[in-house]
């Protein structure tokens, strides 16, 4: 006969007992929520269109360009040759990071000041500069990513393309990684920290994504006008102040190119001075978000 | 569980010109404690100063033995804090939002994972865990924000406000939550403005007026002492009679004693007297001991 007598079981409260991680781990949990939430992960439907849309704008042209170069013959006329895709694929790469910093920034910023979530975070072992630098790590993750994933397909395939095979391949194209990881560092430098100063001005989401690019767009309007039309002393400088120019410019520079349009070229500054520019304005950019969050956390 | 929670020595806090908190000093134990006082009395102040949000103009406080300007990391690794404002991300799910904040704490992936699905059973939103925080309603908002404040299972909690905006069911399942939270061994600070929460819930008081300490100190030990109201029906002379037998003060106005008892409980000597002289209740009413008697007497003899 089946025992039928039951029992009720108070699992009560489990106290938590293991090792706890501390700032290291706090630190962590942010910055894979900063990914998450510039992504779209485990949001609604509708938070995934334009991050994903942009990243696949990113890299769908180099996945056609490996996979023209190897249908059309190296010695044919219209022949893609790879090695001199980079400078190209980071121009389009850098114009879609500029939209998803654009778009990102805010995402990452206001919404936990706006529905008080930086609160509960003030109560956990974090800094104000842990959490900005966490916060600035996780979309700097993504925007590298939009850059780095293009060139890395291009990498691959101009190895697989090699006529001494691929693992020499690789070896042959090795010289090109370092640039790329310079100039992805330098649109990131060029992008961000502006984009998280606006963010930390803003309490509207929209206002600060449409405020970012007017500032951006402004700013190379303004050195073009200085540059090519005005005589106006010492204006060709305001060159240095133009991150979308100084980072097309630090890209073309780094692999060898010339851009015969490029601001920079017209107003004879060498590439190199913009990306010290970039990297002073960019902690400055920094140093200006950290004192405001300071006051929150 | 003994021990001291809270120390504040001349503790004082100003926001520019205004003073926040006038030179603090107080103790208080480990268990649950009440932070009572009029809005604007400091007391969001005085729980930020403990969390190392802000940093104090004058003055020490240490939380657990830990100093609030030198061991800030520390304390918050040990603390949970419920704001009285929102603190919730309305587009994520109670428990993805809850393995975040447990995340935070420190707590590994699986063992946040764990804790959040216990602790949103604990404050009954287990059914509701893959709902966005956004359709929640305010009171399973607050069940949510108490929960982020336990779910890394802290040694002491600040809840500022907990019942703020509750309907008085919601504000009862949310008493009934803070009073439960003392027994899983979780030290509790609750800051609120009305009086009858802080009896139902805490063991300790401290009461601020203006950034002001008005008292600092037990609360059951008050309720014992001061004075009651006894209204009989028929003959009062007799249970007066008793009453001052014991050593009680009374006072008689028609079928109403106002009895007082320097020392002892008086609500025994009340319960003896009536039972002696087999006299009928119509009304008894703690006058005196209650947190909102202690409040005013405090508040006059300042």
């Amino acid at each position: 006969m089946t025992d039928r007598s039951g029992a009720v079981y108070d699992l009560g409260y489990e106290p938590f007992e293991g090792e706890r991680s501390g700032r290291k781990g706090a630190r962590k949990a942010v910055y894979f929520d900063g990914i998450r939430r510039v992504l779209g992960l485990r949001r609604k439907a509708r938070r995934k269109v334009m991050p994903w849309m942009l990243l696949f704008i990113a890299i769908v042209p180099s996945i056609v360009a490996v996979g023209v170069s190897f249908v059309i013959p190296a010695d044919a006329a219209d022949a893609i040759d790879l090695a001199s895709q980079n400078a190209d694929f980071f121009l389009l790469g850098g114009t879609m990071a500029l939209l998803f910093t654009a778009l990102a920034s805010p995402e990452l910023l206001i919404p936990d000041r706006k529905d008080g979530v930086l609160s509960m975070l003030a109560s956990r072992p974090l800094t104000a500069t842990d959490y900005l630098g966490t916060r600035f790590a996780s979309l700097a993750t993504v925007v590298i990513s939009f850059m780095i994933i293009p060139q890395l397909v291009l990498f691959i395939g101009q190895a697989a393309s090699d006529p001494e095979g691929l693992f020499q391949g690789f070896a042959n194209a090795a010289d090109t990684l370092p640039k790329i990881a310079a100039v992805a560092a330098a649109y990131t430098i060029a992008y961000i920290p502006l984009g998280f100063v606006i963010a930390s001005l803003s309490n509207r989401k929209a206002i600060a994504t449409a405020s970012y690019l007017a500032v951006m767009i402004a700013l190379t309007a303004f050195a073009e006008a200085l540059v090519r039309e005005s005589n106006i002393t010492g204006g060709r400088w305001f060159v240095l102040l133009t991150p979308i120019n100084t980072a097309d410019a630090a890209n073309v520079w780094i692999f060898g190119d010339s851009n015969p349009d490029s601001l920079y070229v017209a107003a004879d500054i060498h590439p190199g001075a913009g990306i010290l520019a970039l990297v002073v304005i960019g902690a400055g950019l920094s140093l200006f978000a950290l004192n405001r969050y300071r006051r929150l956390m | 569980m003994g021990g001291i929670a809270l120390t504040t020595s001349g503790l004082g806090h100003a926001y520019g010109n205004i003073a926040a908190l006038h030179s603090l000093d107080f103790e208080v134990p480990r268990g649950r404690t009440g932070l009572v006082g009029a809005n604007g009395a400091g007391k969001s102040t005085l729980i930020k100063i403990m969390l190392g949000i802000l940093t104090p103009t004058t003055g020490t406080a240490t939380v657990l033995g830990l100093d609030t300007r030198r061991d800030t990391i520390d304390i918050r690794s040990i603390v949970g804090y419920m704001p009285e404002g929102p603190c919730l991300p309305l587009d994520q799910t109670a428990a993805d939002f809850l393995v975040y904040a447990a995340g935070t704490a420190g707590l590994p992936k699986r063992a946040a994972r764990q804790r959040a699905s216990d602790v949103l059973t604990l404050v009954g939103l287990n059914e509701e865990r893959f709902r966005y925080l956004g359709d929640f309603s305010t009171g399973m908002k607050q069940r949510a924000k108490l929960a982020q404040a336990v779910v890394h299972d802290p040694e002491l909690v600040f809840l500022d406000e907990p019942t703020a905006g509750l309907d008085p069911s919601g504000r009862e399942e949310m008493l009934d939550l803070i009073e439960r939270l003392g027994g899983f061994g979780i030290d509790v600070i609750v800051s609120s403005h009305v009086l009858r929460d802080i009896e139902r819930t805490c063991d300790w008081v401290v009461m601020l007026d203006n950034g002001t300490l008005l008292n600092a100190g037990p609360i059951g030990g008050h309720q014992t002492e001061g004075t009651v109201l006894l209204e009989l029906i028929g003959d009062p002379q007799p249970v007066a009679d008793a009453l001052t037998s014991t050593g009680a003060t009374v006072a008689t106005r028609g079928r109403t004693l106002e009895v007082s008892l320097a020392h002892g409980d008086v609500y025994d000597v009340v319960r003896d007297a009536v039972t002696r002289t087999g006299a009928s209740l119509r009304r008894l009413d703690g006058t005196g001991g209650s947190l909102e008697d202690m409040f005013l007497k405090h508040g006059e003899t300042r």
